[in-house]
């Protein structure tokens, strides 16, 4: 998912194109146009005249003399949906070679928390936690630019979710794995720290399912004084991540609880959040929501296994828990069967695919409407927690994560209830 | 698998079609029998292996599918699709399975499982009365550019299916079903092509499943007719058994 947000802040140079170049971009655009057309969930696409947007943008397509301006044409198009899951991914982010040649990282993971971009993991074994970075240390500068201004910047823009936001912060920490980093932090006393840091392969396995670009998948999970604890990057892996989570969940059925960390999880295949609740609902006939599409509806059924969890389940997440991480926390919290803890989610939530264009470049487009059991869509409202806890740079300064403490409070005091 | 998808073939022999009046849906049925291979070379058939490739192109997934058959009403595939993995289900002694690792093993109760059960069904073409309780012709349509005669097919248990035979050719071109599953009814379209001999009967080796909005094309590469298979190769695995004794 990283991969492609990096596109908002890429600027490609402009080349002139081919007459042939010039033809695919304008295939391209028709097959946009026609998919929106022909599978967008409501037959007015976003209550527009879809076949006026065409007339509009057509003209522009015709005129576009370079791959960004094509690219740009078929996004402004796209925008005016003002749904998420529809975009243009340029064929260089798309190709998994190019993705693999920026994946490189430090080894840590960043929020934005009061305008400072926060360290709130460190990879064990990483170049960041060789060098001593430490939880709640504040990013300034990289490669002697200060971070500062561009956050100011994305924020000030409404349309930006909080997800963009921190991805395109983190992609400024990364770049070609071997390659090298310069950055500035500020320690616990907010003392500058200048480090060079070395960018290795992200951690977790290489996974790669259908157009999607290849993505580094990592899955852990630990036992915190009987409480199960587990956290993913991203519902991709399938075999293994859903192998994993039913062994996490399986190996403790008498814990006092389990805790889903889903903060950070932009989500992947829809269909793990049903494989996952089966885990933790043993109720027949239950359902995390529903899929609408123009002519069928779809439920996310709950098919309980044959071993279910049923102690008290806590499920954190933030700004950047997207798509199946909403679906699954909302599906949860909808069935009264987790508890949520931690800053409303990302409200992305549209089923999507994508596909390739004629040109090349990769087409992401829902092709649903997603209402969770609730009765509410989780496009644009997103799922508030239960127990709203904000991360903060002083509590991770201290060692402490704010919001797995208040999912681990409830825990005990649930269990103390019995 | 295929005929799980939809092409249940039919019964048969007749011979005119009146091209003024609408034939009799048993009439199309029996000449689909007939114009595939007849009903002696399916009646010689008892155990079956498909082999073939499944692709979401659109979405860029492929697979690879095999189907293992025995009458009367044996049966057992497996999709392997990268990104998702082992995909397993089978139908033996009356019971109707699958499993994934999506949603781990289940056994289909209901309107599914009848559906299951159907599809299992081995030679199910030749026992046609036995699957559907009423057949008709509803119509004529252009499907993929071929005139067809719409036969609209009503199970003993279960939504109406529309099956679409050629005029010219009597081969089955598409059918509609409703398949049923926890996730809900879902219309699904399958058009067939490409029929080659396998073994003395016609059979389609490439078919076209439109569901929700994606496009699925089965490519089938190979069919052995009356191969030995193992009898454990339908028993289901054990987190399913465990399911059945419950």
């Amino acid at each position: 998912m990283r991969s492609f947000l990096g596109i908002c802040l890429s600027l490609p140079l402009a080349a002139q194109l081919t007459p042939q170049q010039k033809q695919l971009n304008i295939d391209s655009f028709e097959q946009v146009w026609t998919t929106v057309r022909d599978h967008h969930w409501e037959k007015n696409p976003g209550g527009l005249d879809w076949k006026a947007i065409h007339d509009e943008y057509r003209p522009k397509m015709d005129q576009a003399n370079s791959m960004e301006a094509a690219r740009n044409v078929m996004r402004d198009m796209l925008g005016r949906l003002h749904q998420t899951h529809f975009g243009i991914i340029p064929a260089n982010v798309y190709n998994d070679v190019d993705v693999a040649a920026g994946e490189g990282t430090p080894g840590i993971d960043l929020r934005v928390l009061d305008g400072q971009a926060v360290v709130t993991r460190v990879d064990s074994g990483s170049p960041a936690e060789k060098a001593g970075v430490k939880m709640g240390w504040a990013v300034t500068s990289v490669n002697g630019k200060d971070l500062a201004p561009v956050i100011e910047k994305l924020k000030a823009d409404p349309n930006m979710h909080e997800l963009t936001l921190e991805r395109a912060v983190a992609a400024r920490l990364s770049g070609p794995v071997g390659g090298r980093i310069h950055a500035e932090f500020l320690d616990g006393k907010d003392q500058k720290v200048p480090l060079d840091l070395a960018l290795e392969e992200p951690r977790g396995s290489v996974s790669k399912f259908g157009n999607l670009p290849a993505q580094h998948v990592w899955f852990d999970s630990k036992n915190l004084g009987n409480v199960e604890y587990v956290s993913f990057n991203m519902f991709l892996d399938l075999p293994r991540v859903m192998g994993r989570f039913g062994d996490a969940v399986g190996s403790c059925p008498s814990c006092d609880g389990l805790i889903i960390d889903l903060r950070g999880n932009p989500g992947g295949i829809g269909g793990m959040a049903m494989g996952m609740a089966g885990f933790l609902v043993d109720k027949q006939d239950q359902k995390l929501g529903t899929m609408y599409m123009r002519d069928q509806t779809m439920k996310f059924a709950v098919i309980p296994r044959q071993q279910v969890f049923k102690g008290p389940v806590a499920v954190l997440v933030d700004g950047s828990s997207a798509s199946t991480s909403e679906i699954l926390a909302g599906g949860l919290k909808d069935l009264g069967r987790a508890k949520i803890f931690g800053t409303r989610s990302a409200a992305a939530a549209l089923p999507s695919i994508i596909s390739k264009l004629p040109n090349g470049d990769g087409f992401q487009y829902a092709m649903a409407n997603y209402i969770s059991e609730g009765g509410k869509p989780l496009e644009g409202a997103g799922v508030i927690p239960d127990v709203e806890v904000k991360l903060t740079r002083k509590a991770l300064l201290e060692g402490h994560d704010s919001v797995l403490d208040a999912a681990l409070d409830w825990i005990k005091k649930q269990r103390a209830s019995k | 698998m295929i005929r799980k998808i939809a092409f249940v073939s039919f019964v048969a022999a007749f011979s005119a079609i009146a091209d003024d009046a609408l034939p009799k849906a048993d009439t199309i049925l029996d000449r689909y029998i007939e114009v595939t291979g007849g009903k002696a070379a399916y009646e010689k058939r008892k155990t079956e292996i498909t082999t073939g490739t499944v692709e979401f192109a659109a979405q860029g997934l492929k697979g690879t599918m095999t189907h293992y058959a025995e009458a009367p009403d044996k049966s057992y595939s497996v999709i392997e699709l990268d990104g998702i993995g082992k995909m397993e289900e089978g139908v033996i002694n009356g019971t109707v399975w699958d499993k994934n690792p999506m949603l781990g093993p289940r056994v289909k109760s209901g309107e599914e499982k009848a559906q299951g059960l159907r599809a299992a069904m081995f030679n199910s073409h030749l026992n046609w009365r036995k699957v559907y309780s009423k057949v008709e012709t509803a119509g004529i349509e252009t499907v993929e550019g071929e005139e067809c005669y719409k036969v609209t097919l009503t199970p003993n248990e279960g939504k109406p299916e529309n099956a679409f035979f050629s005029k010219s050719t009597g081969l089955e071109v598409k059918r509609t079903t409703t398949t049923v599953s926890p996730m809900g009814e879902m219309q699904v379209e399958a058009v067939a092509s490409n029929y080659k001999p396998f073994d003395g009967v016609l059979e389609p080796t490439k078919v076209v499943q439109r569901v929700a909005g994606q496009e699925l094309v089965i490519t089938i590469q190979s069919i052995k007719v009356n191969p030995p298979i193992p009898a454990e190769k339908f028993e289901p695995p054990a987190e399913v058994k465990a399911l059945m004794n419950k």
